[in-house]
């Protein structure tokens, strides 16, 4: 192709102690293209971008930006030579206002003072192409993560970037939003930015991108045009494995008369969540369907004795139990994987070791320590078991990538022994390879008789495991399916219902 | 692989800056007084003298409360009400030995009540007061720096209002012992604050309760969705404060055998975080080092030593004491330590030859 190109890394070589963590990777983009960067976690997509961001410094190798050789030597050094990036988390500060969080650090000024007329109706009109109508004045912090989301986009935008990285900005955000993020993206596109998309969902991938190009373990696996690459190639290539060994998985086997493990009968909260009941048996998985806010993820934390209920109760094993805090649910036989995994989940300056032992640790309370040996056992047990990659049990679990994290919240869980094993998102923002085996360990779960509430926002992965599945909408449970027979368009279409009626009342 | 000593992490780590700061505070010390280092027997008190003694002995008050202060801080707060807790502490103990001073006009060597009650009631006041200050954090839900505010500025008022604003003073010689008796040839209260430090150190490291600690400093909500009682632990560290301030009360006023509610433990808790924090442990809270600590309180405590053997004028003494403070704080600050790591990593190498594959 006669085009040029924006941005090209030649032979790219970045060594940390001890592992060589990216191998002579080649990487290019034109103007005007969006272009994927896929690998597992740990494939070195990471490393990459922060080598173009000024984080890390490469060994060897080039980087040249519309012809001119260049070195970033931090992030502020890469946005001045035109590469912006805006990350998973989003990196904005929540208590300033919208058009604040866009200048802030560059504020526009008039007679030595800020120019807050001309923040304000240029932050207005930055939404707007975003097709954003928002009070920027207003705190960021009210408005929800997918509209934080597009503001940091819109900043890294408006600092005239010609390169922009949008690493896993989808993670967060519904259907609907995605599909507002891809026309801006397309936009962009139209107006000749390069632009750099790292996700794990592959249909996003090839809903959006044009180009793709594959990592695995810090060495080039290729890059391809997106429509000279399938799906399942494409899992291949990433996993160095193919799809079906992958998701090689068996839905949970539970017999007609097995005993009721978790009864909740008519709980809920007002405004948050509708009297709801549910029957898990033992052994069983039930899947949570339903968009965010439907009132998923109060069910479960309602179940966790993490939120209050007002009404209604809950049964272990046909015994009625008081659960007022998360520790009375673990005290039940009760484990919970939070969805925010970062906010909720782990302890990020602890040790993997110390992350696992915690709960077992608070069910024996504090005047009875493990030993130091158990503690190390359980690590080294679990650490084993569920295949986190770390190089010792003493590493803090912040420093591990989202999909060893997911693993190390399971194992803490996984240590309790528990009965009914609550999931929210567990395999939310981890790669394709972490996911399955996420999905594995919780049907293995099954089998050994524990019951799992598993909660989804990806439908295919709920049909996949689930025995029965549960449809949420408005905080309320609106169908319940037989995990077996049902189908992904079903389960949408009861979801879609609601929207429509939801519409209609708007109107 | 054998585990190496490894001189680049030793030089990342705060405690080792702590440890050369102190070395060569006391260095200027010898250079300046050559007699510096000396200590001698004697055998009329059956005590040790010297200069490195009398540092640890007069450090006392700030080691024990800087115990207490250390997990605090670990939970991401900060204690202002020890000071106060230490007045308070001083005027009960001497209201119970003193009692109504109208009557009991003249200090001698006797106790209106008993002895006892003058030591476990302003323990047991400086508890309640710590269980004040975690109820508002714990269950009011307000900032620890706020929250301990109040006792801050209401305690010394207590403790006016307990003394009727009077200065008691004692000659009761059991109470003596605590601040000024002997054990082992060493002043009593270093034995306290041994026997402190082990207790503290004990409670912490060979119960979970550190890592509780730690835990709810990085994460509250990760640490209360993992069944940890987060409530509990701030309760127990801040009682465990209170209590602490409590003790070093009791021996700030039996070194002067009076309360003094004006100045008794004044900015005690600004050398107490100053400790935590010269010791290693970051007041945005998590991990926490309770040796830092001591070796912190005591840098402090030679810090003062240092700036009375320069002989300057009182005036100029809290100045002296910053600045000192301040280098003590730079040279184990981020950059400086990342610096000398990378300079010891870089020498390694090429002494290696370079070649690290």
């Amino acid at each position: 192709m006669p085009e040029t190109n924006l941005l090209e890394m030649r032979q790219i070589e970045i060594q940390f102690p001890g592992v060589k963590a990216l191998d002579k990777v080649d990487f290019s983009l034109r103007a005007g293209e969006i272009h994927s960067l896929l690998g597992e976690n740990g494939a070195g997509k990471s490393t990459l971008i922060k080598c173009l961001t000024g984080v890390h410094h490469k060994d060897a190798g080039t980087i040249i930006l519309d012809g001119k050789e260049v070195q970033p030597q931090s992030p502020q050094n890469a946005i001045e030579l035109g590469i912006s990036t805006v990350y998973q988390e989003v990196n904005l500060c929540p208590n300033l206002t919208v058009a604040e969080n866009i200048f802030v650090g560059r504020q526009p000024m008039k007679h030595h003072q800020i120019d807050w007329k001309t923040i304000n109706s240029r932050a207005r009109d930055l939404m707007a192409r975003f097709r954003l109508d928002i009070d920027v004045t207003r705190p960021l912090s009210y408005y929800s993560t997918a509209i934080q989301q597009m503001v940091s986009i819109a900043r890294a935008v408006d600092i005239k970037a010609k390169v922009l990285i949008l690493d896993e900005p989808t993670s967060s955000l519904d259907d609907n939003e995605v599909k507002l993020l891809f026309e801006v993206m397309n936009d962009l596109k139209a107006e000749g930015m390069g632009i750099i998309f790292i996700t794990h969902f592959l249909d996003q991938v090839y809903a959006v991108s044009d180009r793709l190009t594959i990592l695995r373990n810090g060495r080039l696996v290729g890059t391809f045009g997106i429509n000279d690459i399938s799906k399942v190639e494409l899992v291949t290539q990433m996993v160095g494995k193919d799809m079906d060994t992958i998701f090689n998985l068996k839905r949970a086997n539970v017999s007609p008369d097995a005993p009721y493990m978790l009864t909740a009968t008519k709980i809920g909260a007002p405004g948050q969540l509708d009297e709801i009941t549910i029957n898990l048996k033992k052994g069983e998985l039930i899947g949570f369907a339903g968009l965010l806010g439907s009132g998923r993820t109060e069910t479960a934390e309602m179940l966790f004795g993490a939120k209050h209920i007002t009404t209604g109760e809950i049964s272990i094993e046909g015994k009625p139990v008081n659960i007022a805090k998360p520790y009375d649910a673990l005290m039940q036989g009760m484990a919970f994987c939070p969805e925010d995994r970062k906010l909720d989940g782990i302890i990020g300056d602890l040790s993997i070791r110390e992350n696992i032992a915690l709960a077992i640790q608070a069910r024996r309370g504090f005047l009875h320590p493990l030993s130091a040996k158990e503690q190390n056992d359980l690590a080294d047990k679990y650490i084993k078991a569920l295949g986190i990659a770390t190089p010792d049990a003493e590493k803090k679990i912040g420093e591990l990538s989202g999909g060893n994290q997911q693993k190390v919240i399971l194992a803490r869980w996984m240590a309790t022994e528990p009965k009914v094993l609550i999931l929210d998102e567990p395999t939310r923002g981890i790669d394709i390879g972490a996911k399955a085996e996420i999905q594995r360990l919780m049907l293995e779960m099954c089998e050994d008789g524990v019951s799992v509430i598993f909660i989804s926002s990806e439908l295919d992965e709920i049909i996949r495991c689930s025995n029965r599945v549960i449809v949420m909408r408005d905080k309320e449970k609106v169908a319940e399916l037989d995990g077996n027979t049902c189908t992904q368009s079903q389960i949408l279409s009861i979801i879609a219902e609601g929207a429509a009626s939801a519409g209609g009342i708007a109107q | 692989m054998k585990k190496k000593f490894d001189l680049s992490s030793l030089m990342r780590s705060k405690l080792t800056w702590a440890v050369v700061a102190e070395a060569l505070i006391l260095l200027v010390c010898l250079l300046v007084r050559p007699d510096f280092f000396k200590i001698s027997y004697q055998p009329s008190t059956g005590m040790l003298y010297g200069n490195l003694i009398d540092i640890v002995n007069r450090s006392s008050e700030i080691t024990i409360i800087a115990m207490g202060m250390t997990m605090v801080i670990a939970l991401g707060g900060t204690d202002l009400s020890v000071g106060a807790l230490v007045a308070v502490a001083g005027a009960i103990a001497l209201k119970f030995m003193r009692w109504d001073v109208t009557v009991y006009n003249t200090p001698g060597d006797y106790s209106v009540y008993p002895f006892f009650l003058a030591i476990l009631v302003p323990l047991v006041v400086c508890i309640l007061m710590g269980l004040f200050n975690g109820l508002l954090i714990a269950k009011g839900d307000m900032q620890p720096i706020i929250a301990t505010l109040i006792l801050m500025v209401c305690g010394r008022g207590i403790a006016q209002i307990v003394t009727n604003g009077k200065q008691f003073t004692t000659g009761y010689s059991p109470f003596r012992v605590i601040g000024q008796g002997s054990f082992l040839f060493l002043p009593m209260p270093i034995i306290i604050t041994i026997i402190v430090i082990l207790c503290v150190s004990l409670f912490v490291r060979k119960t979970a309760f550190g890592t509780f600690v730690e835990a709810v400093g990085i994460n509250r909500s990760a640490a209360r969705l993992s069944g940890i009682n987060a409530q509990m632990v701030i309760f127990i560290v801040f009682a465990i404060t209170g209590f602490l301030s409590g003790i070093s009360g009791l021996i700030y006023s039996s070194r002067i055998m009076s309360n003094d509610s004006n100045n008794a433990g004044l900015n005690y808790e600004m050398d107490a975080i100053l400790a935590v924090v010269i010791g290693g442990t970051s007041m945005t809270g998590g991990k926490f080092s309770l040796a830092g600590t001591v070796l912190g309180s005591i840098i402090i405590r030679t810090i003062v030593t240092l700036v009375y053997y320069f002989g300057i004028a009182s005036e100029a003494t809290m100045a002296f004491k910053a600045i000192i403070i301040a280098v003590v704080i730079v040279l184990q600050s981020e950059p400086v330590r990342e610096h000398f790591a990378k300079r010891t990593r870089s020498r390694s190498q090429f002494a290696r030859g370079g070649a690290l594959k």
